[in-house]
């Protein structure tokens, strides 16, 4: 008996360790009942009070399921509606950075028709699917009653989140993949051509064949093929949009053939890529504009003067955030007041300003300030690649759609398939 | 004697209860629910089969939103028309459009419920209504006018279509389909694989340490507490930490095996379908060994020393001591650790999610992130549970091969 | 007393295999003393880094993960309490009582633990969003679900091999059931409760899951929810990772080495006979 009762005094006193380590006043009670007709009753009361001081004042609380934000944007965008709106005021949920498990999340939180938040932040691939569902509400009406036009806001994101004629999503922060280049050992004569888009998969193919080696440079040209969601990116910008499968899938090929790509290319994905990049081991990268920021923040062997950009050959995948009012959700008016703010000039702006995201509402590009915010607006091969978006379908079943190509392209560059097996595979799943 | 009888079987029952009703209420009310799904098409992204559908049903909320939007593009398309017949066509699109309304007020809606099912009669008129809506419509846009958007149109018009909802209840059609998926099969076969090799490995290094740990010599307690270590550590985490091991370029344990030749190059071991399979065996047989260390140590424990002296008086050596004594005796032990391994290692998924994510080309996928994958993102909650449900069903066939092959009671009759 | 050199040998061999036990473990501690810069590419290999620092336990213990390691702890340990008492109670029943519907009741238990847990999650989160239990600590009654089954079994198979003589003459001597399962049988079977309480608090401590879905507010996440936040859109924070790998791993090392002399006491009381 003694050794059951100083097992229920260490856990107690670990118990009172742990608990005076907080500010929590709430106090789980130490279980002792063994009655055994009682289910347990060992649970503490729920604490419901959040860490996070509350104002004291009336306002409506709207939810805001968002993706951690490493900048200090949210925050800000946060602070500044809450100071103006007269009834309502925001908590921003924050979901992980991981979005496959982001996406799970919120699927379950959305079929359960639980109203736990009022507006979602979705990677732009889900808004179909969710939109299909009947999760999200349209927001045609919000456009509208704003005095806005869908046009009025970045055309990639807008577009993939339109279903059945329906707008339902407005830009959170655009995204778009572009072509890294190294200037200290790219001629101009070629940073040239690359910066007009007016070259080929092929000419990339052999400047990298030529340029690799170079400054130490082991890799000419790296870029996402791992068996994940990176890959129907780099495919899509490999087929011109599925214009062309099978010549998209054998330039791939070709690319891991000809000796300028990573041994591992195949397990390559958006980290591997920078880091591989910033380490000064590629000529050419194929990215998001993230890389910049890590660029430009310093503490890399690649120095922001070392580094240009250029549009990929047939333009680049849109990726980004796009921001859905939840149909399941308690305060409809409140959740469109906020929509409204975070995708309009004023949110928009501060994302722009504060977090260096590109902005999402179109007349910010000529904004001084937001130019002046980053660097990437000026740059004549960037603004060139924001013109040659290009965007993934929008398909109720993206992810089935999706998960398929992944499977069929990389089964085939990995050399267990044959080419035509993935082309007519990709193709039948595209139809 | 019939009273004590009684009274037993009442302090059983009391003594029963607790686990009973967690096990209930956590455990088969939960799965009983889902399993449901199997015998429906039952998929999330479509509206007219997000839910368990018995009977023809009308999705309010979303005929509701149709018209909203119809009449919103009515106004736009008003603004734009310039002949006296796109008017007079709009004006009759607008009368009926609100016909249809009038009759889904009247005789569909029920309270506020977003989602009721009708009779026969109803879906003949609401059918009626929406193809005179859609003829109509397609009418309009043939004649010569500029529009504003005659696809946005067309497509919302067809989401009256998602909102008459037939029975999606498909009795054991999901289950046939399972059955030919092959992609279920080689999924199958490779969870097979990976589960009877590792938990073979684990029995044999988990009989060993356990052996250790229960041996009375210097240091036993850091040995214990050094072996525990795998599994002290959450499994998602342990899983990222080996794919930072394995990275081809990165990883210390991926350019160890390709010195020692296991791989011709580091980058191979997550790339080739065996070697990524021998990389994920690695992982888990790493993790989950003191797992089954320590419940066979417990069943070590029961052992009596006495056994033991009183069999070396007889001059038994080592391995017959272990032949004789320990493993008899550790059955019933060894079997609840092999069943609770197989049980879990066939369930696997943290550990290849993260270190293949199925690849390369779907060769380590497992049974349990196919199921993962159809039902969370492809949201076909339906055929998912109808694979978990195959699955389960393959396990318990293994756990009875368990029992048969074992002969292992662990109550008396 | 000299060691025989069969001894040597398997000293040898136990230490080899504790070194490959726990090289992934001191590899992933070197890793985290290492500077981003040197956890990816060509300086990845070495063993020590020039730059070795504290910094990314520093970030870390500035972030959420303390309060983590709290809500692990008290999760884990609620679970842990309760779990194993409702687990002794029914595999004492199971391997001594007699009652109808012992063996359908095993069944169910190894039944139910055949699912996966992607399968119970739905219909869980959608009761804890009627009832208000999201973001608190009564995740910790869905945990029943990943530690019972196992629990039971342990029990079931000590409490069975406890010699039915020593219960029989309790009994005898005019002791409840209830007494009887108390004084005499419970402290017999303390390995076994151990093993089955360790298991049980580690199974919980590892979880993901369940977690991530319940408590969505930082406030209520638990370690390996906490570690799976340190990452960007398109990158993992390794340093810290791996620094938080390091902590996370502590409390449960200590849980082990404090009982470790329970796991084992059934060898030395001695009492356990056949």
């Amino acid at each position: 008996m003694k050794r059951i009762a100083s097992l229920l005094l260490i856990l107690v006193m670990l118990f009172v360790f742990v608990a005076c380590d907080t500010a929590e006043p709430a106090e789980p009670e130490e279980p002792t009942a063994e009655e055994p007709e009682e289910p347990p009753a060992e649970e503490p009361e729920t604490p419901e009070e959040e860490p996070e001081a509350e104002p004291a004042d009336d306002k409506t609380t709207i939810k805001f399921a968002v993706q951690a934000d490493s900048t200090d944007a949210l925050n800000q965008i946060v602070a500044a509606f809450n100071e103006k709106s007269e009834n309502y005021q925001v908590e921003a949920i924050i979901m992980t950075n991981d979005s496959g498990q982001m996406h799970d999340q919120l699927l379950n939180t959305l079929s359960s028709k639980s109203g736990e938040y009022d507006v979602i932040s979705m990677d732009v691939v889900w808004a179909g699917e969710f939109a299909a569902a009947g999760y999200l509400d349209p927001i045609d009406e919000l456009i509208q009653d704003n005095g806005w036009l869908p046009t009025d806001f970045n055309k990639g994101s807008m577009d993939s989140g339109k279903y059945a004629g329906k707008n339902y999503v407005l830009p959170y922060f655009p995204d778009l993949g572009f072509l890294f280049v190294r200037t200290d050992i790219v001629s101009e004569e070629d940073l040239a051509i690359l910066q007009s888009g007016d070259y080929t998969y092929d000419d990339l193919l052999a400047m990298a064949e030529m340029y690799q080696g170079e400054a130490n440079t082991e890799y000419g040209y790296v870029f996402q093929a791992k068996q994940y969601e990176g890959l129907v990116v780099n495919l899509n910008e490999f087929t011109a949009n599925w214009a062309d499968i099978e010549g998209g899938l054998s330039t791939m090929k070709a690319y891991m053939d000809a000796g300028i790509l990573p041994d591992d290319i195949l397990n390559y994905d958006e980290g591997a890529t920078h880091t591989a990049f910033l380490n000064g081991e590629a000529v050419f990268g194929r990215n998001w504009p993230y890389m910049n920021g890590m660029i430009a923040a310093g503490d890399q062997e690649v120095t922001s003067d070392q580094v240009d950009f250029a549009p990929l050959p047939a333009g680049g995948s849109v990726g980004g955030w796009i921001l859905g009012i939840n149909a399941a959700g308690q305060n409809k008016e409140g959740a469109e007041e906020f929509l409204s703010f975070v995708a309009g000039p004023e949110g928009q702006k501060i994302n722009a300003t504060v977090g260096s995201y590109l902005p999402g509402y179109n007349e910010l590009l000529e904004d001084a300030d937001v130019q002046a915010s980053n660097a990437l607006l000026t740059n004549p091969g960037f603004t060139k690649a924001l013109e040659m978006t290009i965007a993934r379908p929008v398909v109720a079943n993206y992810a089935e759609v999706s998960d398929q190509i992944q499977l069929l392209t990389h089964s085939f560059l990995s050399g267990n398939s044959e080419l035509e097996e993935a082309v007519s595979g990709i193709e039948a799943v595209l139809e | 004697m019939k009273i004590k009888r009684f009274l037993e079987r009442k302090t059983a029952y009391l003594f029963i209860l607790p686990a009973l009703i967690l096990i209930i209420l956590f455990s088969i009310w939960p799965i009983v629910a889902s399993l449901r799904y199997a015998f429906f098409d039952l998929q999330l992204n479509d509206q007219a089969r997000s839910d368990l559908y018995t009977e023809a049903s009308y999705n309010l909320r979303l005929h509701n939103e149709t018209i909203d939007y119809i009449r919103y593009y009515l106004n736009i398309d008003e603004s734009v028309v310039q002949t006296d017949e796109a008017h007079q066509a709009i004006a009759e699109l607008r009368q009926q459009v609100d016909a249809f309304d009038e009759y889904v007020e009247t005789n569909v809606v029920q309270g506020l419920e977003p989602v009721v099912s009708i009779d026969q009669e109803k879906e003949t008129e609401i059918t009626r209504h929406k193809n005179e809506i859609i003829a109509g419509l397609e009418s309009f846009y043939t004649l010569e006018d500029e529009f504003y958007s005659p696809e946005d149109m067309m497509a919302v018009v067809g989401e009256f279509n998602t909102s008459l909802i037939q029975s999606n209840y498909m009795g054991l059609e999901n289950f046939e389909r399972v059955m030919t998926d092959h992609r279920v099969r080689s999924t199958l076969t490779f969870t097979l694989i990976f589960t009877f090799v590792s938990v073979f490995f684990e029995l044999i290094l988990g009989l060993a340490l356990a052996l250790i740990m229960n041996k009375a010599m210097a240091g036993r307690g850091l040995i214990r507490t050094v072996s525990l270590i795998p599994w002290a550590i959450p499994t998602s985490v342990a899983a990222m930490m080996w794919s930072y091991l394995y990275d081809g370029s990165s990883g210390i344990v991926a350019n160890l095996f390709a010195n020692i030749g296991i791989v011709e190059q580091s980058t191979d071991l997550l790339l080739q379908s065996s070697k990524a399979l021998l990389a994920i065996i690695i992982a888990d047989v790493w993790k989950t060994t003191p797992y089954m260390a320590l419940l066979l140590l417990a069943g070590l424990q029961t052992i009596p020393n006495s056994l033991y002296e009183s069999s070396s008086l007889e001059g038994a050596n080592r391995w017959h001591q272990f032949r004789y004594i320990t493993l008899p005796l550790l059955k019933t032990s060894i079997f609840v650790a092999l069943l609770f391994r197989t049980l879990d290692a066939f369930r696997v998924f943290d550990l290849i999610y993260v270190l293949t994510g199925g690849g390369p080309g779907g060769t380590t996928e497992s049974i349990s992130i196919y199921a993962y994958k159809v039902m969370f993102a492809q949201t076909r909650f339906g055929y998912g549970a109808a694979i978990v449900l195959i699955m389960a069903l393959a396990v318990g066939l293994i756990t009875w091969l368990y029992v048969k092959s074992l002969n292992v009671k662990l109550i008396e009759d | 007393m000299r060691k025989s050199k069969a001894e040597k040998y398997l000293l040898a061999a136990i230490f080899l295999y504790l070194f490959i036990i726990i090289f992934p473990f001191i590899w992933v501690f070197l890793t985290s003393l290492k500077p981003e810069s040197e956890i990816w590419g060509r300086r990845a290999l070495r063993v020590f880094s020039d730059n070795m620092s504290f910094q990314h336990y520093q970030t870390l213990f500035r972030g959420n993960v303390l309060n983590a390691l709290k809500n692990s702890l008290i999760i884990s340990t609620i679970t842990t309490v309760y779990v194993t008492i409702v687990a002794s109670l029914a595999g004492y029943a199971i391997a001594r009582l007699e009652f109808i519907g012992k063996k359908l009741m095993l069944l169910i238990i190894l039944g139910t633990s055949m699912f996966p847990q992607m399968i119970v999650i739905g219909p869980i989160y959608r009761t804890f969003v009627r009832l208000g239990w999201t973001n608190s600590y009564f995740i910790t009654l869905p945990y029943s679900m990943i530690a019972l089954p196992i629990s039971i079994f342990i029990l079931v198979n000590h409490f069975s091999k406890i010699p039915k003589e020593m219960e029989e003459s309790a009994v005898m001597d005019g002791a409840s059931q209830f007494l009887t399962f108390y004084k005499i049988i419970l402290p017999l079977a303390l390995p076994g409760i151990f093993t089955a309480a360790i298991m049980t608090f580690i199974g919980v401590w590892n979880e993901f899951l369940l977690s991530l879905t319940l408590n969505t507010n930082a406030a209520y996440h638990t370690a390996p929810v906490a570690i799976s936040f340190l990452r960007g859109q398109f990158e993992i924070f390794w340093g810290q990772v791996t620094a938080a790998t390091v902590i996370v791993t502590i409390p449960t090392l200590l849980i082990v080495l404090l009982f470790q002399k329970q796991i084992i006491s059934g060898i030395t009381s001695g009492a356990v006979k056949e």
